[in-house]
């Protein structure tokens, strides 16, 4: 009998491979077989996402692979959790968008599924996001953690702003700001440049980074 | 030798006084006349204005027509982000769907809008340096024209998703592609940089681009009767590059700063050319002597072969580049044939 380890392999394969319907016939088998639907997300789809991050490090995926794999993630999500907004156990609340002046939006969406699928309750404000309203939506949601996306050195370093209002309102402790998008890549000193917390290099290793910048905040609040 | 013989001589195999350098530097000629970006791209005079004082300033064996493929989302309805600090970005694509998109009429190249712009640069470039100067136009290949149509979101779950549809809509842009590239040459282009997303390793992997983009550009390159260099578009492309050579036209591949050099050359064969493959995006922090030095290894590793262009990969090498970077790949070709004795 197949135990919950072989089926995320046989998962991670249809994601490599692109195949959508297959992914969604071995979540349909796994669900026959009696596994209870969180447990899906917990134990196939989730170590699934970390080998696909792992392919993703060595660069061994495309962006099409990665797309079609993050449709599994939310095929899998939407099968298994039909209301995603009652997710029991919730990690906490974030807030994501593209920064000002950056309209590329795949790898923001990407990065909220596979937040979504991780247990997060996100907010994704879209692209070309003014600093201000970043900020204002965290402290709203009281989210721990922003993640701002761009795609060129010229629109990252807009998230110089968003920087200097989250230190300028003394809020550094309480609310921690990720950076991403292919840019960041190509060249990680732009992390620290921009003044981030910190990055991931793709959408799977995104509930990663937040878990580690949530941990911060935690430890920040607890001394 | 001037410019134009040097790239011509490298592009066919025969002699040059020492290995051409390109710099890919559009926005930067708005850096040196003191011209917003929006006026750059927007008026034909003030861009070759901007190309002419890059010509004065660094020397480089090109100059380009301008690099800015807003004007093609534009030409579809689409919305342009402008920046002061940014080429344009396409801030709203002119479909919301692939299936609007096949409802758009083609753009005439000869009067909509920007494109129109960007022709009238290319005829007073070629008024001003044709025969000296290679004038190289840059245009997206016709494998990821339809995201400036859709966005790259939608488009990529189309060809993902619906392969029958994302057929039809490359069917329905490609003639645009061929008049779009054709139109160029006719107004003085004398090559071609064709940048295909789908042929790189980081948007689409080997065997997508094999079976549903390479054809594509066989049958289109075929009706497009100028030079072709295929470009990474930023990516990785040593994956693919064993299935280019017999592409109609094709001279040559500008392969990514992540690809290795050496073995770009084992992969494509001796005669076509390898146009790279500097990391442009780190121009900005690094030092003149850097720049050099990166540029001489480019050439250890590449020239000795000939059929080689030292260059940026990339896009535009960012605005907030020293001058003396860019002087430092100049002055690395021009200390190489003392080094190498390159073409004698």
């Amino acid at each position: 009998m197949m135990n919950s380890k072989d089926w995320s392999d046989k998962l991670l394969v249809t994601m490599i491979n692109a195949d959508r319907s297959g992914a969604a016939e071995i979540i349909e088998r796994t669900l026959a077989t009696g596994i209870e639907a969180r447990q899906v997300i917990a134990e196939i789809l989730d170590p699934a996402i970390v080998q696909l991050g792992r392919l993703w490090e060595e660069e061994t995926m495309s962006l099409a692979q990665n797309f079609v794999a993050s449709k599994i993630a939310e095929d899998t999500l939407l099968r298994c959790i039909p209301n995603m907004t009652a997710h029991p156990h919730s990690k906490g609340a974030l807030v994501i968008g593209n920064i000002e002046d950056d309209f590329h939006s795949l790898g923001r969406k990407a990065v909220g599924l596979f937040l979504v699928a991780a247990g997060w309750d996100v907010h994704d404000l879209g692209n070309d996001v003014p600093a201000e309203e970043l900020l204002e939506k965290a402290l709203e949601v009281d989210a721990c953690v922003i993640g701002v996306s761009a795609m060129m050195q010229t629109t990252a370093l807009n998230i110089r702003k968003l920087r200097q209002l989250i230190d300028k309102r003394g809020l550094a402790h309480r609310i921690k700001l990720a950076v991403g998008g292919a840019v960041f890549n190509w060249r990680p000193d732009l992390v620290a440049e921009v003044g981030g917390d910190g990055t991931a290099h793709n959408a799977v290793g995104a509930d990663e980074l937040f878990m580690r910048l949530q941990a911060e905040v935690l430890r920040g609040k607890a001394l | 030798m001037n410019s134009y013989q040097r790239v011509m001589n490298t592009l066919a195999g025969q002699p040059v006084d020492r290995p051409p350098v390109f710099a890919v530097l559009g926005a930067y000629g708005g850096r040196l006349t003191n011209t917003g970006l929006r006026a750059i791209f927007s008026d034909a005079s003030a861009y070759v204005a901007g190309q002419r004082a890059l010509q004065e300033t660094f020397g480089f064996d090109l100059v380009m027509t301008p690099f800015i493929f807003t004007a093609i989302s534009e030409a579809f309805g689409g919305v342009t982000a402008w920046s002061d600090d940014q080429v344009p970005n396409m801030k709203r694509p002119g479909a919301r769907a692939p299936v609007e998109a096949l409802a758009l009429p083609l753009p005439n190249p000869l009067v909509a809008g920007q494109l129109s712009v960007v022709l009238e640069a290319t005829r007073q470039l070629a008024d001003l340096y044709k025969g000296d100067v290679p004038i190289i136009a840059v245009v997206p290949g016709p494998g990821i024209m339809p995201s400036l149509i859709t966005g790259m979101e939608q488009w990529m779950e189309t060809v993902l998703f619906d392969e029958p549809l994302a057929r039809k809509l490359l069917d329905h842009t490609a003639p645009f592609f061929v008049s779009w590239a054709n139109a160029l040459l006719a107004a003085g282009a004398d090559c071609l940089v064709v940048t295909e997303g789908m042929a790189t390793a980081e948007i689409a992997p080997r065997s997508m681009f094999a079976e549903r983009f390479l054809p594509l550009l066989a049958s289109t390159f075929a009706q497009i009767p100028g030079p072709k260099v295929l470009h990474h578009t930023g990516g990785r492309m040593n994956h693919n590059l064993d299935l280019l050579p017999g592409l109609d036209g094709l001279v040559g591949v500008a392969v990514g700063s992540k690809d290795d050099l050496a073995e770009a050359r084992r992969l494509i064969g001796p005669d076509l050319n390898l146009i790279g493959n500097l990391d442009n995006l780190s121009f900005p922090a690094l030092s003149a002597d850097a720049v050099y030095s990166m540029s001489q290894a480019c050439l250890r590793t590449a020239a000795p072969s000939g059929h080689y262009i030292l260059a940026n990969a990339g896009a535009d090498i960012p605005l907030t580049t020293p001058p003396e970077n860019l002087r430092a790949m100049r002055l690395a070709v021009a200390d190489y044939p003392a080094v190498r004795g390159y073409g004698s």
